[in-house]
Parts: C-alpha cells; structure tokens; sequence
C-alpha cells in the first residue's frame, strides 16, 4: 500500500477507533449511567447509615450484612430485607446472633489468631509491611458451616437489550445465577498461599488518578492496606483470588480485611469487627471502633469515593459477586521486638529514601504472619495458615536488581563471544558451514528476552533502568548483531536452496548442470536482510504472545510446555551437528597435515570452540539458577533432576560436536554412504582447454588477472610438472589461479565468468 | 604545529579516558542504584555517619545529569592541554590536581564546619569539577587565543533616544565555548559550585606557579604501561605507513619535511592520506586485521 497523506488519515483514525475508550468514568449508554447513579445513591444512602452507626449499634440497611449467622440458621431461606421483623438492631455483642461469624469462628480467632496482644501494648511492630508473603493454607472445613444468603442487587445486571434505559430493581439470590457454583467452595486440603500486602497512604480525589494526596490522619497507629490474596492447589486447577482493601493496628499487629462485591458493602463493617475475638477491655473496643471509624472517613472523604466511581469498579464489583465467595480475613503479624521505635524510622527511610545511612538492612528479618484465618460467610468455607512470610518490598527489589545486572553481563559475554566468532568466520566459505538453523534458536531465544525485559520494564517502574538497559543490549544483541550475522549465512547458502540433502553431502561432485541453472537467481543481500528481519520480528511476537500467555495456563500443561521449549530452545547445537555432517569437516589430524598456505581456509573449524563453550554455558546458567535455587526470583519450583538431564543433553551435545572437530563430521555414517566433494584441483583434458582456445600453449587465461594459467593436462607429458594446486578448475569449467578464485571466493561464491554457484572449498 | 586540533579521540587517550569514566561511572551508579556513594555533604554523611571515605570519591562521578554531560563537554574542550603536555604527563597533572583539590576543598570544609558553630556550607560539589577548574588555568596559560569575534546587535539595546546608548556588541573569542561551558558548570551547582570552582582554579594557579609542587617532577607510577601500551604500537603503525608514503612514486615528489612534526599528533590525517593512496593496491596484503571496534562498525557499515 502506496503511504500518502489519505492512506495516514486512515491508519490515524483506525488507530483512534483501537485506543479510544469512553473517558472519564467509563460511561457509555443511559442504562449504564443509570447503573452507576443507583450504585452512588445506594453507597450513599449506606454511608449515612454508617456516619450514625455508633459502637453499641447493629448495621441497619447495609448491603451484605443485613443477616447474621443467626438468622441462617433459625430460618435458612429467610430474605435479606431490611428490617427484618424481631431482630434487635440496638445492640451488639460480639457473637452469632449479631455478627456474620458464627461462634466457633469468633473464638477462634480470639484463641488461635489474635491472642498475641494484651492491654498492655508490649510488642513493636514494624509501621510498613509492603511484601509479598508466601506460605501453606490449610482447609478446615467446607461444609460445617451453614452459608449465608447474600443477594446481588438487581441493578447490576448489564442489559439485555439496547433500548434498555433503566436497570431492574430488587435482588436476586444465587440460585437465580447462571454460572453459581464455579468457585464457591474450596475443596483441597493443602494449598498455596500468597498475601500480597502494599500500603494506601495516598489517595486521589479525581477519577484520573492525579494529585494524590495523603489521607491518613493516625498515621501513627492505623493504616490502609491493599492485600491480594491468592491460593492455590499444587496444580493449580483451584485458584481463588481476591484484592480487598485491610486495615492494619500497627499497635496489635493485627490486620483484618473483607473482600468487597456487590453483594458485601464490607467497607463499613470493618469498624465493628476490627474488635472481634475480644481480649480487650470493653473501652479499647470503643477507641478501636471510632478510630478505624475515622480511618474509613478519612478514606472516604480523601479519595472522593462516590464520585470517583467508574464502570469498571461497578463491573468488578458484580464479577466478584457472581464468581467468588465474599471472605473475611483474620491475620496477626508477628512482632519485631529487636528495633524500637527510632531503629525501625532508620531503617524505613534508608528503604524507602537510600542514603548510606548505618543501618544494616540485610538482618532485616521478613514480614511474616504467625497466624491467619479465613472464612467466607456466604460459602461457610473456613481455612487457616500459620507462617507465611516475605522479605519487604524493597529488599526484594534490590535483589532482583543485582540478579539483572548479572543477567546484563552475560548479554555482554554473548555479545563478546559472537564478535569473535563473526570475526573467525569472515568469508562466505567459512560462513557457509554454519547452521542457519542453529542461530535462529539462539536469535529467538534473544529477541523474546528483549521484549519480555521490555514488558518489565513498563511493570516494575523501580526497576526501569536496569530493564531497559537490558531489554536494549539484549535486542542489540539478537535482532543487529544475531539477524546480521544470520543474513550472511542465509546469503552464503543461498545457492543450496531446493538442492536435495544427498547432493549437498555430495558436495555438487556432478555435472548436474540443470539444476545450477535453475538457481541461478541469488536474491541479494538487501532482499535477504528484508524477509530474515521480517521473519524475525513475526517470529518474536508469536513466541513471546506464547510465553506470555503460557503463564496463566494451569500448571501441568504450563510445565509441559515449558519443559517441551526449553529443551528444544537449548538443542541449539543439534542443527550445527548435522550442518557439519553435510559440509564434511576433516578430522582435525588431517586439516593439520594440510594446513599449507595454498588451502589454509579450507579446514578451519566452523565455529570457536570459544563461542561453543561460552554460549552454552551463558545459556544455561540461568536455567540451573531457576531450576536449583530454591528462594529464585520467579518463584520457580524446584527441579534438579531436569537440570541434570538438560546439562547431559548439552554435553551430549558438545560431545558430539567434538568429536567431530576430531573425527571428521561424517564418523558415525558408514563409509560408503560419504561421497566425495567437488575437488576443485584436477587436470584437464585436451578437448575441456581448446574451449579456452589456449590449447597450443597448454595454457587458458585466468579471467580475474588476466594472465595465463599453467595447466596440468592429461594427454601432454610436459605439463605433468606443474603443480595441480596452482589453479583451480569450476565445475562451470572455468579455469582460475588458486589465488586469483581463492580471493574471490572470499566475497561471492560465483563464477566471476559466468554466476553458476560455486561449492565452497 | 597545527593550529586545529586534530578530529576524534584517537591522538588523546588520556582525553578519551576521562571522558568515558565521566559518563560511565554515574551510569553503572544509576543503574545499580548506587548513586548516593557519590553524594557528598558535611551533615549528616561526616558528622554523623563519619563516611570520610566519601572525601577521597565525590570527584569520581556526578550525580546530576546536566554535570555529566557539561563535564564530558570540558574534558573535550581540554584535549588541547594532552596535546600540550603529552599524555603521560597530563594524566600525571590531573591525578595531582584531583589530590590538591581533594585536600583542599575537604580540609577547608572540616575548617569552616568545626570553626563555625552553624553550618553554613554543607554540601560538595560533584564530579570533577575542581579538577576541571584548576585544569582550566593551565588551558588558559598554555594556549594562546587564535582569533577574536564581536557579535554586534542591530540594535541599542534601550531606546535609541538615550544618548549613552551605544550599539551593543559581543566580544568572543575563540575560546568562549569552554569558559561559558566552565562558568554553566559552576553555576549548575549553585553557590557550593561557584566557591569550590574558586578554590579549585586557585589551586591550579599555585600548582602553575610552584607553590604547590609537582607539576614538573611528580609523575603516575604503572600507568605508562597500563594505558599508553596502545599508542605505542599505533605510534610504530604511524612511522611504518611514513615509511610506507616514502616509498610510493606519487608521494615522492611532495616536501615531507614538513610534514613529519605533524606526524606525532596527526596521525589520523596521514593514516587517512595513506588509506587512499595504498587503495589501488589492495591485493598486496591479505584480508587485513580487523579490531574488534571496526567490526563493531562494521556491522552498521555494510
């Protein structure tokens, strides 16, 4: 397609119709701002609700907490409507009657969960616990518990035609849902857990997103968390994932979180089951209720919250209603009582602030929860874990900023090693008896880090510079260093394109002049250079839309996979082996023995022992790193036993290389398999030389220094003192001083008389 | 000798050494994060962290962007001093000067700070601006100003009805982009900048004139043979293309007297000269040797 000023406009506007998106708060229809109008009106009306709630009082018309466990069980298709007729909305007390939790929970959580802390206030904990905490969950119960009925306002229902303007009212309940079901239950025993908690200590009161300012007036003792919680089965067919919003008691240790749908307003519950479990005096529960109280007005009011809402929040909200089980969360962290109080504001500035201040961060224990529970009210689900722990945030990413600059030095060994084998291999001869194949596997292995460390980069904003540092060198790397070393192999083999496999190892020993006729046509080295590029970015972004995609697959086909690439990826020699066979490389004792000035280029081993050797081990260092290494960075299971199996394919590999550096390529095929080379040194007959019309002279003229070649002829007694290695003989019959052709040969693998292909010496 | 300088780095190894640590140190430091080794000031790193190591590095590397680049910019501008002294006895001069000012500039802050009861100058300057500064005086004395500009602005600068107002007008040198390149540096760092650049250029003007001593006796042990290993062996590259140019018929006829005291510095132009006179007869020799950096050229070349 011709680029014009119209063909511009046109890409512009389809451009525009891919990246536009309803801006501001997502709305795009009238039924759907008559959603998020209902959505507000409804969080408002609870929000008052809450302003007049009070410690002793119960929650009125808040969505989600309109029942208590109680009320399930007297009466297990009752409705949640409020009010409901008889119960007390007065009082609350901290059991079954009045909360969601039954009885067993709750003292539980007093025994089991948050029993650390006393009136007293004795243990320190740390102020900021940004990590990423890993552990075991276990099941406790899935069916003891009768599940609560929690209905899904109706208005956010998307709509079912277009002439739809307003939402339906009422509720529904979930055995009105199409898909219920799925994930309402947790049915492993043992399972995967990862908490990962980041602080909310500025919000923005704008739907953009800029401005953020701090909310938080008891920073000192309160703070807003944002967990999301994973976990998993070992093979991960189970995955329950949630991303609610935590308060954290800096005093206590304690932190408790709700997830948040549409059918759990929990936001204003937090207050009232901040003191759950009890082991406090009746006025702490007070101060703990109107503190946490105005820690979520502080929120509320800060971040704008009604007016902030979009679309996507009121998806989201609906989605996790429908798809999961709404869960109350209960975790107690354990306490550093080594710092104080001034240590740990040391220690957090040089964190977060790096000065070289005298701290010593590396005996920094991890962020670690000694016990926590779960339980979802409305699936009656109970799971409990001990120790679950993590590094803090910023440690972790220091050590993944080391791992990368050692990753970046070994772009830079790559980077070396190919230098120097593009320099061992300057001639199109030499070039030709690589495999193609074999540095297309490395080029893909190359070009797909660059774009995954690309990818990073835009993730981890800490880690920009390093990423992109090494996102450029490894592109560097693979698509101008690999791609152009990759054209010139390409051009060098370009003439054994359609040739059959037997004929190469024949080595064009024929007159099969037909066939070099027909492949005459050499594409040059631009048009080459084109479709290679072209090839290799398609071949790129399929490969990394895989790997990307691989990630979220469940784990045994994800496994597979991955073992299946890198096994293949790291066959990178197999190719070369088999380029060696057909190319016919000379034992090494033989090469030695011929190494003389006249064909000193004909033997040199294809590639650097140097580049061999450095290449895999630069390639596989990384594998045995995430494969060994038990805390890695990617949290990568542990696997030595592939990691053994990968090494003895590589030196298999290798092995089998080397013995043909000292064996000869073609050892392990049977002798008579191995057909001779074109031998371009041999005599002439008297018939081939009258059509060079220097038959008199017994001489023909070199056409490239156009002076005449001495030639051994069969018939003439008195040539037979020449040397039959000073002049060499195309299969094109043309004649040439060897040094005159030899030369050439260096720069196009042509006749310089008449093009036909010539077979590398 | 040549009144231009002559093109590109290759005649100034000790030019293109600083240049590249310049830029590389801060670069390695930013990207390990490692920046604040290099930030320097009284309080808190000395008084309370006693970090004096810190006094012997606040030269090695800039914190701040503009720095870096305005410092690589000098250290061009200076190449006219390695031509003056040579490179052995240049990087001998700057090594001397980086630990006069060093002494200098710490051991006047410890002063003020332990004197003083208040701290009213906290911070270092970053990079190697001292060394620059004092360097500076040596430029100034070794090389002489070659041409002189006025740029004249068309039209007086206040209303042309006042009587005193003249025509304003510019008067440049051909070394204004140095010293404006010198005076950005200094105000980039803001007073700390302006008052260190001071003490530095006076430090440069006592080492000229012998008060600090040195400059003509105290010279970098190893370092002949760790840096100027390369020039050497370009050096006998020069006399054997010389020998080379002697040799050809079409170079015979031409006065090489005159050129031969060129040949030390020069010795880009004769090498290129050499190229295109040798370029008729490239068969004598084999596939020449390709060092790695013109292979790295090469693969954006061809």
């Amino acid at each position: 397609m011709e680029i014009n000023g119209n063909t511009l406009i046109l890409i512009v506007l389809i451009l525009y119709l891919f990246f536009s998106s309803p801006g501001g708060n997502g709305v795009s229809s009238k039924y759907e701002y008559n959603q998020i109008e209902k959505l507000k009106d409804h969080l408002s009306s609870e929000y008052q609700t809450f302003q007049k709630m009070s410690f002793r009082d119960n929650f009125r018309n808040i969505t989600g907490l309109k029942l208590s466990y109680q009320d399930i069980i007297t009466n297990p298709s009752i409705n949640a409507t409020y009010p409901i007729a008889g119960k007390d909305y007065d009082n609350w007390i901290h059991n079954q009657t009045y909360e969601l939790l039954p009885d067993e929970i709750i003292q539980k959580i007093s025994t089991k969960v948050w029993n650390v802390s006393d009136n007293n206030l004795t243990n320190f904990y740390p102020p900021n616990i940004t990590s990423t905490l890993m552990g075991q969950i276990n099941l406790v119960s899935n069916n003891e518990y009768s599940q609560l009925r929690m209905p899904v306002p109706r208005y956010f229902e998307p709509a079912t035609d277009f002439a739809q303007d307003d939402p339906p009212e009422g509720d529904s309940y979930f055995t009105d849902w199409p898909n219920y079901g799925e994930l309402h239950n947790v049915t492993f025993q043992k399972g995967e857990l990862s908490i990962q908690i980041t602080h909310i200590n500025k919000v923005s009161d704008t739907i953009s997103g800029y401005g953020k300012k701090f909310f938080n007036s008891q920073d000192e003792n309160w703070k807003l968390l944002r967990l999301r919680i994973e976990f998993f089965d070992k093979l991960e067919s189970e995955k329950h994932t949630m991303n609610p919003i935590a308060i954290y008691d800096i005093r206590r240790g304690r932190i408790l979180s709700m997830s948040q749908s549409s059918k759990f307003h929990s936001l204003f519950s937090l207050p009232h089951y901040m003191s759950v479990g009890g082991g406090l005096d009746k006025g702490d529960d007070e101060t703990i209720f109107n503190e946490t109280k105005a820690l979520i007005n502080d929120y509320w009011n800060g971040s704008n919250y009604i007016d902030t809402l979009t679309m996507g929040d009121l998806d989201t909200l609906y989605d996790n209603a429908l798809s999961k089980c709404e869960y109350t969360v209960f975790l107690q962290l354990a306490p550093w009582n080594q710092f104080d109080k001034d240590q740990m504001k040391k220690i957090d500035e040089e964190l977060n602030w790096p000065l070289g201040r005298p701290v010593n961060l590396t005996k920094l224990p991890p962020v670690s929860i000694q016990s926590g529970l779960l339980y979802s009210p409305d699936c009656g689900v109970e799971l409990q874990f001990n120790d679950a722990s993590g590094v803090r945030y910023e440690l972790k990413v220091k050590t993944i900023r080391s791992h990368i600059l050692l990753g970046l030095l070994l772009f830079a060994g790559q980077i070396y090693l190919l230098l120097c084998q593009m320099q061992h291999t300057n001639t199109p001869s030499s070039i030709n008896k690589i495999s193609f194949y074999s540095f297309s596997m490395i080029n893909l292995v190359d070009g797909s880090l660059a774009t995954l460390y690309l990818i990073a980069s835009s993730v981890l904003p800490e880690l920009y510079l390093p990423l992109i540092l090494s996102s450029f060198s490894s592109f560097i790397l693979a698509s101008i260093f690999e791609t152009r070393y990759l054209i010139s192999i390409y051009t060098s083999q370009a003439n054994e394109r359609g040739v059959s496999i037997i004929t190469l190892l024949r080595g064009n020993a024929e007159n099969n002049d037909e066939e070099r006729v027909t492949n005459a046509d050499i594409p040059d080295d631009a048009s080459i250079g084109a479709s290679l590029y072209g090839r290799f970015f398609f071949s790129l972004i399929i490969f990394t839309f895989l790997i990307l995609s691989s990630t979220s697959w469940p784990r045994k086909i994800r496994m597979t996979f991955e073992y299946i690439c890198i096994i293949i990826l790291n066959s990178y020699w197999v190719p070369q082996i088999f380029r060696n066979v057909i190319k016919g490389l000379a034992p090494r004792r033989e090469r030695r023995r011929n190494n003389s000035p006249i064909n000193r280029r004909q033997h040199q081993t294809p590639l650097l022992w140097k580049f061999i050797i450095g290449t895999t081990i630069i390639r596989t260092v990384p594998i045995v790193y995430v494969f060994t290494y038990s805390s890695n960075i990617f949290r990568h299971h542990r696997d030595p036993r592939f990691v053994v199996f990968l090494s003895l394919w590589l030196l298999f590999q290798l092995s089998i290389m080397y013995s043909q550096d000292i064996l000869g390529a073609r050892w392990f095929l049977p002798q008579h398999s191995i057909p001779e080379g074109y031998i371009y040194f041999k005599p002439v007959s008297l018939a081939h030389l009258a059509k060079h019309e220097g038959a008199s002279k017994h001489t023909a003229d070199c056409a490239i220094c156009m002076s005449e070649v001495p030639v051994y002829i069969e018939e003439a007694e008195e040539t037979h003192n020449i040397d039959q290695h000073s002049y060499m003989v195309t299969p094109c019959d043309h004649i040439f001083h060897t040094d005159c052709l030899e030369n050439w040969m260096g720069y196009k693998l042509q006749c310089p008389v008449c093009r036909t292909p010539l077979p590398p010496i | 000798m040549s009144v231009d300088a002559p093109a590109g780095l290759s005649a100034f190894p000790v030019t293109k050494f600083a240049m590249v640590i310049t830029g590389l140190i801060p670069l390695l430091a930013a990207i390990s994060s490692y920046k604040y080794v290099f930030y320097t000031s009284y309080s808190p790193f000395l008084s309370e962290y006693h970090q004096y190591y810190k006094l012997l590095i606040f030269q090695l590397a800039a914190v701040n962007e503009t720095d870096v680049i305005l410092l690589i910019l000098i250290w061009y501008q200076l190449r006219n001093l390695e031509r003056v002294m040579g490179s052995f006895k240049y990087i001998s001069v700057i090594a001397l000067t980086y630990i006069y000012t060093t002494i200098l500039i710490s051991s006047l802050n410890l002063l003020v700070n332990w004197t003083i009861p208040w701290t009213i100058w906290n911070r270092y300057p970053t990079g190697t601006l001292p060394v620059v500064l004092a360097l500076f005086h040596f430029y100034k004395e070794y090389t002489p100003q070659v041409y002189e500009f006025n740029v004249l602005l068309t039209q007086p600068l206040f209303s042309s009805e006042d009587k005193g107002n003249k025509q304003m007008e510019l008067k440049l040198n051909d070394q204004f982009l140095l010293n404006s390149l010198c005076f950005l540096l200094c105000l980039n760092q803001g007073l700390v900048g302006i008052i260190c650049g001071f003490v530095s250029w006076l430090c440069g003007v006592f080492m000229e004139k012998g008060l600090l001593p040195g400059v003509d006796t105290f010279r970098l042990p190893f370092i002949n043979k760790l840096l100027f290993n390369r020039v050497n062996s370009r050096g006998s590259h020069v006399v054997r293309s010389l020998v080379q140019i002697s040799e050809d018929p079409h170079h015979m006829g031409q006065d090489n007297g005159s050129r031969t005291p060129l040949l030390a510095n020069d010795s880009n132009t004769i090498l290129g000269g050499t190229n295109s006179s040798l370029g008729d007869e490239e068969n004598t020799g084999d596939e020449p040797i390709r060092p790695l950096g013109v292979q790295f050229l090469d693969t954006f070349r061809r």
